[in-house]
């Protein structure tokens, strides 16, 4: 250094002020999902007048989406440490079989089953964790496995027919009761929500985990359990995901063959491009948001089509995963941690070792 | 036959990098370019590779015929090739493929590789270069000399016969000493080949023992261009670090310097930190002992220990031996123990090590300890938010709000942030790892008056730098690493100057004992 610019140094002004960044993105982009609700709501209103816009409508999406955005918030857990958890789908289509056929089979009292059913859940995010922290497997790759083994037990059990589930009436109203008109599934999903909620964004626990989600590395040096933290987060998720098979039965009443993946998809669509939205970064209600918009939209595309018109929903669907994970990757809003840089990398490549490049 | 630039200048804006460079590189020779950081040798280099364009004025002169300098293509067709300090060698491949890397392989008719010509090809330059491994084996497994055997045969391996001009950064700078001398040999058959050989380093006994010429830079200038019998080691140094030396008494530009604590009644007591012959990742052995109050340095070239060090002492990296905080000992690899003992940290490489992306600026600073905010259960955003202004205020971090993305920051400010991470952790000993590191020269001083009042009010810092200059003006003492082991401790006084370490460092290797590379005697295990 020279001697002109060590005489500087004490009376420089103080370094740069704030720069603009990716973070200070504008606010539409942030509610884009508010903003394609309507757009469907207004669009399917004009196409489908008599059918779209009634109580009904809104009645059926809310009632039947309800299982599917807690299942998305099964994946928002671990999700927000930058791992992911596809077993989810498979994991409640587990919980269905073994709610049903506890139903079929056994007296045992409801409410026991459904500790069980969690239980069990809850056991199975925890063998994921395990493969992921212990054997340092990517969770994409570690649950992805899991879910072949669990789709595998259901089929054990269910010997791949449908199971009715015997369920009582109380029982079954517990999934098809309304309060005040509000389907009782969305009461549920909304105090899990909102549990979700507080623990993410209101307690310190959930700050680590945005840490371990933003940079694992840091967060340990930090003194973070990164580890561990990305390990209960995966038992949490099971644990959910378990809870929607309990109200996926006690809506549907029986099992069939072959659910998971049809609710693995919307879950991770409404995840991922929630991520985008709001905080820009894995959370609650813009996956809460993120998803009943993606709903409205199926649900206008199905009375546009007709109801043959089985292609509709896992055109959108896909469609939909896809564009969300585009989306949530150009803010930065996931893949910063850990396994995600995988995803980040497909999309992006090496935008850091560019700059070092000589 | 010659390659010859004349004149060569390059400014970037704020800054003349190159001032009228002439060099001039003759084939079957070993030509040695020796400078300091910033001496304008990587600029140098980058012009000839292309990466540059030079301003107006200078001129290349390749065998006579003038050649336009600043296109890659044009420096690739001229028979310039280049080597870089990371080899850019896929691990996982084999040196077969990595020797054809991004090259045509020879097919047969229905487009097949055709292995067998390729095996013999490739077997062909690594033996002229005396690199003795099978094809087949993964680079991975290679010793890093061998490694660097297949980079340059590499290099060398797309023209036939034509002599190349060969240009290697920094080569050995992660080498071990005896694992140099193979590379040197590689050097050595390169010139027996007809190559022109272009070496950068700052190992000056590999200079001496290999060069048939050496040019010195300083300040993006020619200061020497000679034979290699002019000159002898302290020669050289000298003339890499100025003729300042011997004058530079009372520091450099007269920045403030820091009182001795040699005088403080604390530094009698018992150490805040000792280590007993600890040793991870590149460190071989250390044995440290830091007291209240005292700033020790860490100085040394990359590759000589010195980037172990705050990893070793702060957990990051799995650690031998004991290392004792406060007279207990500190389990080895584990961060948050760490932490709980007392010893925070400033991580270099901010981005990967410090910084949380998705985090507003008060998430940064307050991560460290969350449980001071937690009422019933959750954060308080209040305590919080009051909390982050205070530090923005005591460490004069220029942001907007306590709340925005810590990613609007300047390197600077984000700098701050960490280091007020660190410091409300009130810890009894402080690691910083290049703390100034990439950012801008008021904040640099900024950080060196927060770093003298953390010392001042009773912690123990131990400062890694790759600043020689930062290191003389906080260090009270300045222990220099090479090779994995500390072989030099500069005392604070007038003889500590950025000067003096510099020079420690520009020795290198060659001072070293028995670390001497001797290039007449080579390894007879290879």
């Amino acid at each position: 250094m020279t001697l002109d610019a060590k005489l500087k140094a004490g009376q420089a002004p103080p370094a740069g002020g704030p720069r603009r960044g990716r973070a200070g993105l504008s606010v539409p982009r942030r509610y884009s999902a508010v903003g394609l609700w309507v757009f469907f709501i207004v669009l399917f209103g004009i196409l489908q007048f008599h059918l779209f816009l009634t109580v009904s409508t809104v009645q059926v999406v809310f009632s039947q989406g309800a299982v599917t955005a807690l299942l998305a918030l099964a994946a928002l857990v671990p999700l927000t440490t930058d791992t992911y958890d596809l077993s989810i789908g498979e994991t409640m289509s587990l919980g269905i079989v073994m709610m049903t056929w506890f139903g079929a089979n056994t007296h045992l009292p409801f409410a026991l089953t459904v500790v069980i059913v969690v239980a069990v859940s809850c056991c199975i995010g925890w063998v994921s964790g395990f493969i992921v922290v212990r054997f340092r497997v990517n969770s994409l790759i570690a649950t992805l496995g899991m879910s072949q083994l669990l789709s595998a037990a259901q089929l054990y059990i269910s010997q791949n027919r449908e199971i009715p589930g015997n369920f009582s009436q109380a029982v079954l109203n517990l999934g098809n009761g309304k309060l005040w008109g509000i389907p009782y599934l969305d009461i549920y999903l909304l105090v899990i929500a909102v549990v979700a909620w507080f623990v993410l964004e209101q307690t310190p626990l959930g700050r680590r985990m945005l840490a371990v989600g933003g940079n694992s590395e840091a967060a340990r040096l930090a003194g973070i359990k990164s580890d561990r933290i990305r390990w209960g987060t995966l038992v949490v998720s099971g644990g959910i995901a378990g809870f929607a098979g309990v109200l996926y039965s006690v809506q549907v009443g029986a099992y069939t063959s072959d659910i998971g993946s049809g609710y693995l998809f919307p879950a991770l669509a409404a995840v991922f491009f929630g991520a985008s939205q709001l905080s820009q970064r894995p959370n609650v209600w813009g996956t809460i948001i993120a998803y009943f918009a993606l709903a409205f939209g199926v649900q206008g595309l199905t009375l546009q089509f007709g109801a043959g018109a089985f292609w509709v929903s896992p055109l959108f669907q896909g469609a939909a995963l896809i564009i969300a994970v585009a989306l949530a990757n150009s803010r930065g809003a996931i893949g910063n941690g850990r396994d995600g840089r995988m995803l980040r990398r497909f999309r992006r490549p090496a935008v850091e070792e560019e700059a070092s490049q000589p | 036959m010659k390659l010859i630039l004349s004149g060569i200048t390059k400014t970037f804006p704020g800054q003349v990098a190159l001032r009228g460079v002439d060099l001039s590189v003759t084939y079957g020779e070993v030509h040695a370019l020796v400078g300091q950081n910033g001496s304008g040798k990587s600029t140098l280099i980058k012009i000839l590779s292309g990466y540059h364009e030079p301003d107006p004025g200078g001129s290349a002169e390749l065998d006579g015929a003038r050649f336009t300098l600043g296109s890659a293509d044009l420096a690739d067709a001229a028979g310039l090739r280049f080597v870089h300090q990371d080899l850019g060698l896929v691990l996982s491949l084999s040196v077969l493929d990595n020797v054809l890397l991004g090259r045509e392989y020879p097919t047969g008719r229905l487009g097949q590789i055709r292995w067998p010509v390729v095996q013999q090809q490739v077997g062909t330059y690594l033996r002229q270069l005396g690199v003795d491994v099978d094809p087949r084996t993964a680079v991975g497994d290679l010793s890093l000399a061998e490694r660097a055997g297949v980079a340059i045969a590499r290099a060398v391996s797309d023209t036939s016969d034509q002599p190349m001009a060969i240009v290697l950064d920094e080569p050995t700078a992660a080498l071990p000493p005896d694992e140099v001398r193979r590379l040197l040999e590689i050097l050595d058959r390169l010139r027996r080949d007809g190559h022109a050989v272009l070496l950068v380093t700052h190992h000056l006994g590999e200079v001496l023992e290999v060069a048939d010429r050496v040019t010195v830079l300083r300040d993006g200038r020619v200061v020497a261009s000679a034979p290699r019998a002019e000159f002898d080691h302290d020669k050289l140094a000298s003339l890499i670090v100025g003729e300042t030396i011997v004058s530079a008494v009372g520091g450099p530009g007269g920045g403030t310097i820091r009182e001795q604590a040699g005088g403080d009644p604390a530094s009698e007591a018992d150490p805040v930190l000792e280590t007993d012959n600890v040793s991870g990742g590149r460190v071989r052995r250390l044995d440290l002992a830091v007291r209240r109050c005292e700033i020790v340095g860490i100085a040394g070239i990359t590759g000589s220990g010195r980037e172990s060090v705050a990893p070793l002492l702060t957990g990051r990296l799995g650690r031998r031996g004991e290392m004792r905080v406060n007279g207990r000992t500190l389990p080895p690899g584990d961060p948050s123990e760490a932490l709980g003992r007392g010893v925070a940290q400033v991580a270099g490489e901010r981005a990967r090590y410090g910084l949380f992306p998705n985090l507003s600026l008060r998430g940064n600073l307050t991560i460290s300890d969350l449980g001071r905010h937690r009422r019933h259960g959750r954060i308080s955003a209040k305590g919080e938010q009051a909390e982050t202004a205070d530090w923005i205020r005591r460490l004069n971090i220029a942001a907007t709000g306590t709340d925005v993305p810590i990613m609007t920051l300047s390197g600077g400010n984000q700098q701050k942030v960490l280091i007020g991470r660190a410091l409300r952790l009130d810890p009894s000993l402080l690691v910083l790892d290049d703390p100034t590191m990439g950012i801008d020269i008021g904040a640099r001083a900024q950080v060196h008056k927060i770093v003298e009042d953390c010392a001042e009010n009773g912690m123990a810092i131990v400062l890694v730098s790759t600043d020689s200059d930062e290191l003389a003006r906080l260090a009270d003492r300045v222990l220099v690493m090479k090779d994995g082991i500390v072989a030099e401790q500069l005392d604070r006084g007038p003889a500590l100057t950025a000067d003096a370490i510099d020079m420690t460092l520009a020795r290198g290797v060659g001072a070293g004992p028995g670390a001497a590379p001797s290039f007449a005697s080579p390894g007879g295990e290879s």
